[in-house]
């Protein structure tokens, strides 16, 4: 495809980008890049314009193209993101960015000149192969996503017993076929990860051994546990080992194949989970997805 | 880090002062031989006491193959002690994938909250170091 007429559709985007609506309370929204598909050097640098010095240096310490271009596209994909979904019109590159107590990423509302913050929470997760942002308004979110044919070099067994809970090695060590096994494995970290990215205390705030995943049937009558663990009629609930306090009912979770290539977990406190999927070239096109091949529920959602 | 390198085979130490008068907290201005350098700012320790001395470059050569061959970094790519694992494309379970792949390599058991503190492949061979010669000498 000639350059010429990508250019010509992304001026004139560029200008203006599209807004959306934020995602209602009960709702979440993610948005995923697919590097392949941007190819175009020039978008590439509209995209690098986009962040202040800070960013781009961190852009470039990554050792290899592929890895800056998945970083560039990371740091785009959240600032047009956000900038969008604002009632005002507002250039992605004035969005400033701070860490929490714990070290979580969030908008710095305070920063920005007539701005009315909103409860608008995000989180970031990619591979070399996709990259994707998770949005929620009033709840913190936290996502991860797994290449779906990862191979792990280590023995799943030995892993499992050294980060995951009791239960959780339980369950893994009970599924004979290897590769079935290595699958149920990436699922339940992105989960595990998911989970410790949306209360944003890193990994070692959360270590995985002190909290179970696992999917339990969602029936009217009350919670039970399934036999198949993906289950689309299944609720995937989080139980913390350490402190019964922990709340830890809030946290509802939503696996997803993603782009056919991907794990996606999503971790909210959003009960129902009503989740919408886009998948994007910021600046070029946004095609809603949900309902599609892209995106695969394999538990947790409506 | 100190922001200046300082080349130890042009400068002879025989007058070595730190000053902190009038600067900001965690700086000092270093002056050698009556030369001063720019103030180099001290990082706080984090919660890690780092041991002084450096790993051997075997153990940082080790570290890096290990590191090479879980991220599979392109060859035109390069891995040193400096190299950082978030700027190498590691992600958490790299990370974990590493730390299993160094504990096997050298028989050695990494706790957690060690495995959490290893930001580069120096950091790595470092602790590794200080694991085997505890084991020597346990």
């Amino acid at each position: 495809m000639r350059m010429q007429c990508l250019d010509t559709k992304f001026f004139t985007s560029s200008t203006s980008l599209a807004p959306i609506q934020l995602p209602s309370r009960m709702e979440t929204h993610l948005w995923y890049v697919i590097p392949n598909e941007v190819k175009s050097e020039q978008l590439l640098n509209k995209y690098l314009e986009f962040l202040p010095k800070s960013e781009k240096e961190r852009v470039f310490s990554m050792r290899g193209d592929e890895l800056q271009k998945g970083a560039l596209l990371a740091r785009a994909l959240v600032r047009t993101t956000i900038a969008r979904y604002q009632t005002n019109q507002v250039s992605p590159r004035s969005l400033k960015f701070r860490k929490n107590i714990h070290g979580k990423p969030e908008v710095d509302w305070q920063q920005i000149e007539d701005w009315h913050p909103q409860q608008l929470h995000f989180n970031i997760s990619h591979t070399e192969s996709l990259v994707a942002c998770g949005v929620t308004t009033h709840n913190p979110i936290g996502i991860d996503i797994e290449e779906k044919e990862r191979k792990i070099k280590h023995s799943i067994s030995s892993f499992a017993k050294r980060y995951f809970s009791q239960q959780e090695v339980q369950l893994l060590s009970s599924i004979s076929d290897p590769e079935i096994q290595r699958q149920e494995f990436i699922k339940l970290w992105t989960l595990k990860e998911a989970y410790v990215k949306a209360l944003g205390r890193g990994f070692s705030g959360s270590p995985f051994k002190t909290f179970t995943i696992r999917s339990v049937a969602a029936s009217k009558e009350g919670i039970h546990l399934s036999e198949s663990s993906s289950s689309e009629n299944s609720d995937i609930v989080v139980e913390s080992l350490e402190d019964s306090a922990n709340h830890t009912g809030d946290w509802r979770f939503a696996l997803l194949e993603l782009a056919g290539s991907h794990y996606a977990a999503i971790c909210s406190k959003n009960h129902p989970m009503k989740m919408s999927v886009w998948r994007t070239i910021p600046l070029v096109e946004d095609e809603y997805v949900s309902g599609t091949d892209s995106v695969i529920a394999v538990g947790g959602l409506m | 880090m100190a922001s200046s390198t300082i080349a130890a085979s042009s400068i002879s130490f025989t007058s070595l002062t730190l000053n902190n008068k009038g600067l900001a907290k965690n700086s000092v201005s270093l002056s050698i031989n009556g030369k001063s350098f720019p103030s180099l700012r001290l990082q706080a320790a984090s919660r890690r006491f780092r041991v002084s001395c450096a790993a051997k470059p075997e153990t940082v050569d080790k570290v890096c193959e290990i590191v090479r061959k879980q991220l599979a970094i392109q060859p035109d790519v390069a891995v040193t002690g400096d190299s950082k694992f978030a700027a190498l494309g590691a992600d958490s379970l790299d990370t974990v994938e590493i730390v299993m792949g160094l504990e096997e390599e050298f028989g050695i058991s990494v706790e957690e909250e060690s495995a959490q503190t290893i930001a580069t492949v120096q950091d790595a061979a470092d602790l590794i170091e200080n694991l085997v010669e505890k084991k020597g000498s346990a």
